[in-house]
């Protein structure tokens, strides 16, 4: 078959499986890689399916990359190819355009896609430390997502970022001085920690916005509940997660006294911001996302469960909106107890609203009597377990609601005297004091872990840790000031409280390093360490800063007040939260928060599409032990990423260190984060996976994390059984049976195969010889219809190839 | 009254009893299978894929309109099948339970395919058409139609070996054919749109729609398996057995026209018609072997390795697609 590119000029040539050839062994320059033939013949082999009868230069670029990213599996090679051939594609076009980061800084500048205050750095010094041997960090999988949604675009969405251009300008959007701004860009480009993504997005650009979170509080008034709908809209348009607590919204059935009529309850009002939500998501580089919290004492509450029940009553249910409780220790201890819950209005008994810990069970109680003494309007009583079942029924069906609890939050307000912490937010990591004049903002950054073990692998490397916690501090207590604030309210929590939320990834990947099995109590030491190494750090750095540029200002007014508060003056009244970092644990190429390794083989569904994520560490591991082949991979697919049941692998590797996420005991990821929890002064926000087999153990579980403290608990992932049809590998779905199979076989329009794998041939330039030598191999039939040309494919076998007239 | 085997013909009183110890196991775990997937279209956030649909090039969106059109009456078309074709002569209790739902998981699907051409206000019209104007796909749904109809106008008699060639015959162009080529067939389109970032959220409930068709699949294989089980005589008609591996190849080749005339001499969501062709290959030859026919092909690898993102384990960003693994409970 003849086949022609189009190259950029306009000009045709013959598509030559050579040129192709060259341009992989270009990628492969520098890499120390023992069987480069091999390799580069698998990829030819995948380019020569893909390639059809015309197709641009550029088109050839995108196939060759799709034919590597195949491989992936195959070789911890080919992902470093993957992401070689894909920066290619990136800076090729981008070198034309601009000569350097300068001047590409002074394009966005005066585009007004960047501000003008970026050019108020000594480019020059920039320049000089943006260093693009740091691309090679960056694994395929990290860098396919910081093209397709992290770097600037200029009006026509042409890309105008690379990665260390990308780095250096997020900097610069937080940096004081040029020294500042190339230490931050170390720090970043080596993946040692890096900011969230709104930061990532926004940062050094003309759309300021770096917070990840914002929680609002609806009061039990139409014109609030209207306003924080507005307010909810701005915050969403700027890919914020919104958190909102409408505990306070009375229930259905209750008085309107300026009416003399009844309400509709709480679900049509959650429904608006439903619709809100999903009317502001459509644009934007990620959709938008909101949460509402109600506390479960509610008497609407069995209509909240059903929120994310994808059949029933359209109005009632509200498909873009994610759900949570903010759960009484008083409710958790009466379901523990199988004691009666009961459930209020909160126009009648508005006290617990605001009432935690104490208050609110001896505030619970004296409504319980006042109830059975029939002096309450609207109320209700149901068994706590069953309560607590039927809930747990909805999680496990619908994700929905998550689990927080009041009192634990409650019991660490670094700010009682501010205000209550009435919910938390989309991840439920964030734990600061808000109320419906003061809308609480998070932004937030993560370590990662991964990158903090010591060159030895015996232990964390804590100096390094040190600097990059004073580092990220600094930076993030620098972004406050920068930031845009789409509303008043949230303007205000920020200047009053100066929150901030450091957090950590690649924690499961450390522990590998380390030699450290997630599942053992090693690893949950070892969380309370970093934990409290981390407290410990940030907390002296945002000392420090008090002392530079003065304490939050709500600590000063307490002061000043006379009722100051009993800690030392620091910058930020909180410091700590981990989040899901669901985003950037894929661009830092490691373990997502403090979770275990998902599986050692899944895939990855994500706005940019889907990937698989193999364990590079479990890869090259048994690539060492020259263990690791396709068999092992098809094998390893069979057990769904798990190598717990994998004879062949006993005494080749600790399948301990491999266990995936449905093989970690709950209880041992609940004491994890518990350990983690123990430091962090905000939340810790924790997905708990759960095996099929254990999900009569569900009840256990959560009272279990709630006994042992955790402020938060997040998605709850049940391990699904029902799956498709394995597409890639084959299952024998007839047994013994023979089906026709007594008949003989008809020979169907069979074709030759093209492209057997063979082993690697000597390469002689004698045309007669190579033919000869394919004679012997393929048959004279073979060799004679590759002579004619008349092939629907040209081979791919590098023998046939180089006697293939449309090859050569 | 009892009446026992797959198929046969019963008064409606007739087996109403479920055995505790059922006859064919595999369609009770079947049915609970199918049970178990059960998932609906407002489980997914459409609409938001609307800004792509937009911005597909005039080929991509030809793909994916042809798709969603051929999708949208052939799933009405399984559901007349199992109505009028075959379904009225199975008897076995969980037969019965396991292809009802079937029927059922089809009105799902009928559902989803709606919802998304309501969703980018496609022309409806002329997709619910599209298998009846376009000559190719008239051809994939006629070579279906033109034999089952032989059941839908009484010509099966169980009892006869001749009638359950018949029956075989439309179960196996129904289930395995049209379910387990054609559609396999299509879904490698809507997979590589996901692969290249497109469409997210139609695909994401495409991949509910491939977990259900595998279990359909399976209905079909099973029930043949068993039918050529309890009548032996079939397999013994070595002329029979000729024609139902030419119809495969046929209905095989009839696919190979279309991919040609959609993919030909062009690349489209990275897609080639040599690699779709060699897909269809390996598809047809696991389907042949197993209904235990040698494989016609001869292809042994999935040549679309991005399927085996299919196959895995999947954890979803939630803020960024529709999850699908919260719909099994």
């Amino acid at each position: 078959m003849n086949r022609i590119v189009v190259k950029r000029d306009g000009a045709e040539e013959k598509f030559q499986t050579r040129k192709i050839v060259n341009a992989v062994f270009w990628l492969l320059e520098g890499l120390d890689v023992k069987d480069d033939y091999d390799l580069v013949y698998r990829i030819m082999k995948e380019v020569d399916l893909k390639v059809p009868e015309r197709v641009t230069t550029e088109e050839l670029d995108y196939l060759v990359l799709k034919a590597i990213e195949q491989l992936i599996p195959r070789n911890t090679i080919y992902d470093r190819l993957a992401a070689r051939q894909l920066l290619k594609i990136i800076t090729r076009k981008l070198d034309l355009r601009f000569k350097s980061f300068a001047e590409f800084i002074h394009f966005g500048v005066q585009e007004k896609i960047l501000k003008k205050e970026l050019l108020n750095f000594d480019l020059m010094v920039l320049e000089k430390a943006v260093d693009e041997s740091r691309n090679d960090t960056l694994d395929y999988f990290g860098l396919s997502v910081l093209q397709d949604r992290y770097f600037c675009r200029d009006r026509n969405f042409e890309l105008i970022e690379k990665p260390q251009w990308f780095f250096m300008r997020v900097a610069m959007g937080i940096a004081d001085d040029e020294t500042q701004a190339v230490k931050i860009y170390h720090k970043l480009s080596a993946l040692e920690y890096l900011h969230s993504t709104p930061t990532l997005y926004n940062s050094g650009t003309t759309t300021s916005q770096y917070s990840s979170c914002y929680i609002n509080v609806v009061e039990d008034d139409l014109l609030s509940i209207m306003d924080k709908v507005r307010e909810t809209s701005l915050l969403a348009k700027y890919a914020g997660g919104v958190g909102t607590d409408v505990t306070r919204i009375r229930a259905t059935g209750s008085r309107i006294h300026s009416l003399n009529a009844k309400s509709s309850g709480i679900i049509p009002f959650i429904k608006i911001f439903d619709s809100t939500v999903n009317a502001i998501q459509q644009g934007g580089r990620r959709r938008s996302s909101q949460v509402v919290y109600i506390q479960p004492w509610h008497v609407d509450i069995e209509a909240f469960l059903d929120l994310k029940e994808t059949t029933g009553n359209a109005y009632l249910r509200t498909p873009s909106l994610n759900t949570a409780l903010w759960m009484p220790d008083e409710m958790m201890r009466r379901i523990d107890k199988g004691e009666m819950l009961y459930f209020f209005d909160p126009a009648e008994c508005s006290g617990l609203v605001e009432a935690h810990g104490e208050a609110f069970t001896k505030l619970y109680k004296e409504y319980i009597k006042q109830a059975e003494a029939g002096k309450l309007r609207l109320w209700k009583k149901m068994d706590g377990r069953e309560f607590y079942k039927k809930y747990l029924f909805k999680l496990a069906k619908t994700g929905h609601p998550w689990l927080t609890f009041k009192d634990a939050h409650n019991r660490q307000n670094p700010c009682p005297a501010y205000s209550v912490i009435n919910s938390s937010n989309l991840c439920t990591e964030i734990s600061i004091p808000n109320s419906s004049q003061s809308t609480a903002v998070c932004t937030l950054a993560s370590i990662n872990l991964a990158k903090h073990v010591n060159a030895g692998k015996t232990d964390l490397d804590w100096e390094k840790l040190h600097d990059t916690i004073a580092t990220a501090v600094k930076a993030l207590d620098n972004i406050m000031d920068r930031n845009f604030y789409p509303s008043e309210e949230s303007k205000k929590n920020t200047m009053d409280l100066r929150p901030m939320g450091l957090g950590v990834m690649g924690f499961a990947e450390a522990l590998l390093d380390l030699g450290i099995s997630y599942d053992s109590d090693r690893a949950v030491t070892l969380a309370g360490q970093i934990g409290e190494f981390m407290k410990n750090t940030a907390y002296s750095k945002s000392a420090q800063m008090a002392k530079e540029r003065g304490a939050f200002p709500h600590y000063l007014e307490m002061q000043q007040q006379g009722k100051p508060y009993p800690y030392k003056p620091r910058r930020n009244a909180v410091l700590l939260a981990i989040a899901p970092t669901a985003s950037i644990s894929i661009i830092a190429g490691t373990t997502s928060t403090i979770d275990s390794y998902f599986s050692n083989i899944y895939a990855r569904d994500t706005l940019s599409g889907k990937f698989i994520v193999v364990n590079k560490k479990l890869m090259a591991q048994l690539e060492a032990a020259d263990q690791w082949s396709d068999e092992m991979y098809e094998t390893i697919k069979t057990w769904n990423g798990s190598v717990q049941h994998i004879a062949e692998l006993e005494g080749v590797i600790d399948r301990e260190l491999y266990k995936s996420a449905y093989e970690i005991a709950p209880a041992r990821q609940v004491d994890i984060a518990a350990a983690f929890q123990r430091s962090v002064d905000q939340a810790v926000s924790k997905s708990i996976y759960i095996d099929e087999d254990l999900r009569d153990k569900m009840e256990d579980i959560y009272l279990y994390a709630w006994n042992q403290g955790l402020k938060s608990t997040y998605y709850c992932f049940i391990d699904k059984t029902v799956k498709g049809e394995k597409y890639t590998t084959q299952v024998n779905k007839r047994g013994a049976r023979r089906g026709f199979g007594s008949r003989s076989p008809v020979s169907a329009a069979a074709e030759p195969e093209t492209g057997s794998v063979v082993e690697t041939v000597a390469i002689e330039n004698d045309v007669q010889a190579l033919e000869a030598q394919a004679r012997q191999q393929f048959g004279d039939a073979v060799v004679d219809k590759v002579l004619s040309g008349n092939m629907d494919s040209c081979p791919t076998d590098p023998l046939l190839a180089k006697i293939c007239p449309s090859c050569e | 009254m009892q009446q026992s085997g797959l198929i046969g013909k019963t008064s409606v009183r007739d087996n109403i009893i479920i055995s505790d110890n059922p006859r064919y196991p595999i369609f009770k775990e079947l049915y609970i299978k199918q049970k178990k997937a059960i998932w609906f279209p407002e489980e997914l956030n459409i609409q938001q894929d609307v800004l792509d649909y937009k911005a597909l090039t005039p080929v991509e969106k030809e793909v994916f309109d042809m798709a969603v059109g051929y999708f949208s009456s052939s799933e009405l078309l399984v559901g007349n099948v199992l109505v009028n074709g075959f379904f009225p002569l199975l008897i076995d209790p969980y037969a019965k339970m396991s292809f009802t739902t079937q029927m059922f998981v089809e009105n799902i699907h009928s559902d989803f395919f709606e919802s998304i051409m309501q969703s980018f206000a496609m022309d409806r019209d002329k997709l619910y058409r599209i298998t009846q104007t376009d000559p190719l796909l008239y051809k994939k749904q006629d070579i279906i139609i033109r034999e089952v109809d032989k059941l839908t106008y009484g010509k099966g008699d169980p009892y006869t070996v001749a009638g359950r060639k018949l029956i075989l015959k439309s179960i196996l162009l129904n289930n395995i054919v049209m379910e387990g080529i054609f559609f396999y067939s299509t879904f490698a389109h809507f997979f590589a749109m996901k692969d290249t970032g497109k469409m997210k959220n139609v695909v994401s409930g495409v991949e509910l729609v491939l977990i259900d068709e595998s279990l359909h699949l399976q209905n079909g294989i099973e029930a043949i398996l068993i039918l050529l089980d309890e009548t032996p005589e079939i397999v013994q008609d070595e002329e029979f057995v000729q024609e139902i591996q030419t119809v495969i190849i046929d209905s095989a080749s009839l696919e190979f026209e279309y991919l040609e005339r959609m993919f030909g001499g062009k690349t489209i969501y990275g897609l080639t018609f040599r690699e779709l062709k060699r897909y269809l290959q390996y598809i047809t030859d696991r389907r042949m072997e197993e209904l235990g026919f040698e494989p016609a092909f001869h292809v042994d690898e999935n040549p679309l390795k991005f399927l085996q993102k299919e196959d895995f384990k999947k954890l979803t960003n939630f803020f960024e697609v529709s999850s699908t693994e919260y719909t099994n409970y």
